[in-house]
C-alpha cells in the first residue's frame, strides 16, 4: 500500500471514529445534561439505607490514591483496609500500604490515631456518636476516614450534596459481584459507585475524581469482602499502646 | 533514629530536594520520599479521599519534606513557610507558643534554644522526613529528636505523622 493512500485511509478512519465518538459523547451529554436519573437516585438511596441499617459490619477494603506531581506525572500508592463498625459509636480502621501503616479506634469517647511503624500514638477526646466523631475528626483535627462518606446514617444527603447530573451507567461485575455501576458530577468531582445487585445493595466499589486538581487525580476504594455478621471482641475498638509506644500530639489546624 | 524503622531509615538517606505535600489525604505521608530525586521539586497535589468531604474541603495544610540535611537550610524552609497555607501558618504559631511555654518552664530547653546551630531551620516548621543522623533525647519526660543539635518533636498533622521543629 502507498503511503499516501494508507495515511488517507487511517484519516478517513479516525474520522468516523471520531464522528461515532463525538455522537456517543453528545448522546451521554445530553442524557447527563437532564440531571440526576430518577433511577441512579433509587439505586443510591437503597444502598445508603441498606448499609446505615447495618448495626455491626466490617469491610475489607483495597485502595488506590493517585498524586499529581508538579511535572504532571500521575503516582499511584495502594493500601489495604478493614473498616470495622459497631452503631452508634464504635469505629476501627486500619491501613497498611505503600510505607503507610495506621490505625484509628473510636470508642465513643475518645479517637486514637496509631502509627504502629513508628511507635507514635495520638488520643482526643471525641463524640458521642459516629457521624459527629467524623465531623469533628475532619474539621478540627485534618483527620480523615478514607470513604468514611458511607458510613453516615445520612450518607445519601452527605453524598449528593450538590450533585448536578447523576446517570445510571449500566450493570458491571466488581470482585465477581453483579453490581449496577452509577456516576455522578458535582461542581469540583465526579464519581462513580458501583452497588450490588440483590437483597443487599452494598456499595462494592467507590471512584472520586477530583476535578479542581491538575490531571483529575483519582481515589478508588474497593470492597473485597463485605462481613454484616462480625465478631467483635473487647479489644476491637479499645486502643493498647504496644510496648514503647509513645503518646505525641496533634498539630492544632 | 531507633523510632524510625529500618526501611524509612534508608528512604531518610536518599538525597531528595524539597517536597510539597498539600492537602487532606491520609494516604501521603513520607510516602513521597520515594519519589525518584529525578522528579525534583515534587509538587504533590493530593487527592481527596472523601466525595462530600472535597466540597467541605476548606483549607489545604502544606507539609514541607526536606530529605537531607545538606540541602535543608532555613532560607529554604522559610521560603516554603511563606508558601504555605494560611491555616498551616496558624498552626506554626501555635506551634511557636507551645515551643515558647516549652523554653519559660524548661531550663534545658532555653539553653537549646539559645545554642540553636546557625541555618538551622525556623522554630515551629514542620517537616515530613527527619534530617540525616539524629538522635533520641528525652527532656522534661517528652521525646525528641536531635539532629545535629536542632530538636524535631513527632506530631500528628491529620494522618500524617510529621516532625515540629522546636
Amino acid at each position: 500500500m502507498q503511503p499516501t493512500v494508507y495515511r488517507r485511509l487511517l484519516a478517513a478512519l479516525s474520522q468516523c471514529f471520531a464522528i461515532a465518538a463525538l455522537t456517543t459523547l453528545a448522546a451521554a451529554a445530553h442524557a447527563q445534561s437532564a440531571g440526576v436519573a430518577p433511577e441512579a437516585k433509587q439505586l443510591l438511596k437503597a444502598s445508603t439505607d441498606f448499609l446505615a441499617s447495618q448495626q455491626r459490619f466490617t469491610a475489607d477494603t483495597r485502595n488506590t490514591l493517585e498524586i499529581v506531581l508538579k511535572t504532571g506525572q500521575k503516582i499511584e500508592f495502594n493500601s489495604t483496609g478493614r473498616q470495622s463498625i459497631q452503631r452508634p459509636n464504635r469505629l476501627r480502621a486500619e491501613r497498611t500500604g505503600d510505607l503507610v501503616e495506621q490505625v484509628f479506634i473510636y470508642d465513643g469517647k475518645s479517637l486514637t490515631l496509631s502509627n504502629p511503624q513508628e511507635k507514635f500514638y495520638a488520643q482526643v477526646a471525641a463524640p458521642g456518636t459516629l457521624e459527629d466523631m467524623l465531623d469533628f475528626a475532619r474539621t478540627k483535627l485534618d483527620v480523615v476516614a478514607p470513604a468514611g462518606d458511607l458510613v453516615y446514617k445520612n450518607a445519601y444527603d452527605i453524598l449528593m450534596d450538590g450533585v448536578t447530573e447523576g446517570i445510571v451507567v449500566g450493570k458491571a461485575v466488581i470482585e465477581g459481584v453483579l453490581c449496577d455501576h452509577l456516576a455522578f458530577r458535582a461542581p469540583q468531582t465526579d464519581w462513580q459507585i458501583w452497588i450490588q445487585q440483590g437483597a443487599q445493595p452494598l456499595p462494592r466499589k467507590l471512584v472520586i475524581t477530583t476535578l479542581d486538581l491538575p490531571n483529575a487525580p483519582q481515589f478508588a476504594i474497593t470492597v473485597t469482602k463485605w462481613n454484616l455478621h462480625p465478631t467483635f471482641d473487647a479489644k476491637t475498638f479499645t486502643f493498647t499502646p504496644q510496648a514503647g509506644a509513645k503518646q505525641i500530639d496533634f498539630l492544632p489546624r | 533514629m531507633t523510632s524510625i524503622p529500618r526501611a524509612k531509615a534508608f528512604v531518610f538517606t536518599i538525597a531528595l530536594p524539597l517536597l510539597y505535600l498539600a492537602g487532606v489525604s491520609p494516604d501521603a505521608p513520607a510516602v513521597l520520599t520515594l519519589v525518584p530525586e529525578a522528579h525534583a521539586v515534587v509538587g504533590a497535589p493530593l487527592t481527596p479521599v472523601s466525595a462530600a468531604g472535597v466540597a467541605r474541603r476548606t483549607t489545604r495544610r502544606v507539609v514541607v519534606a526536606e530529605s537531607s540535611a545538606t540541602q535543608a537550610s532555613a532560607a529554604t524552609t522559610a521560603t516554603a513557610q511563606q508558601q504555605a497555607a494560611t491555616a498551616q501558618q496558624q498552626s506554626v504559631t501555635a506551634q511557636q507558643q507551645s515551643a515558647t511555654a516549652q523554653q519559660q518552664s524548661a531550663t534545658a530547653q532555653q539553653q537549646a534554644a539559645a545554642t540553636r546551630p546557625a541555618g538551622a531551620p525556623a522554630v515551629g516548621a514542620v517537616v515530613a522526613t527527619l534530617p540525616a543522623g539524629c538522635k533520641p533525647e528525652t527532656r522534661s519526660g517528652v521525646e525528641y529528636q536531635n539532629c545535629g543539635g536542632v530538636l524535631y518533636r513527632a506530631a500528628f498533622q491529620g494522618n500524617n505523622l510529621v516532625y515540629v521543629v522546636q
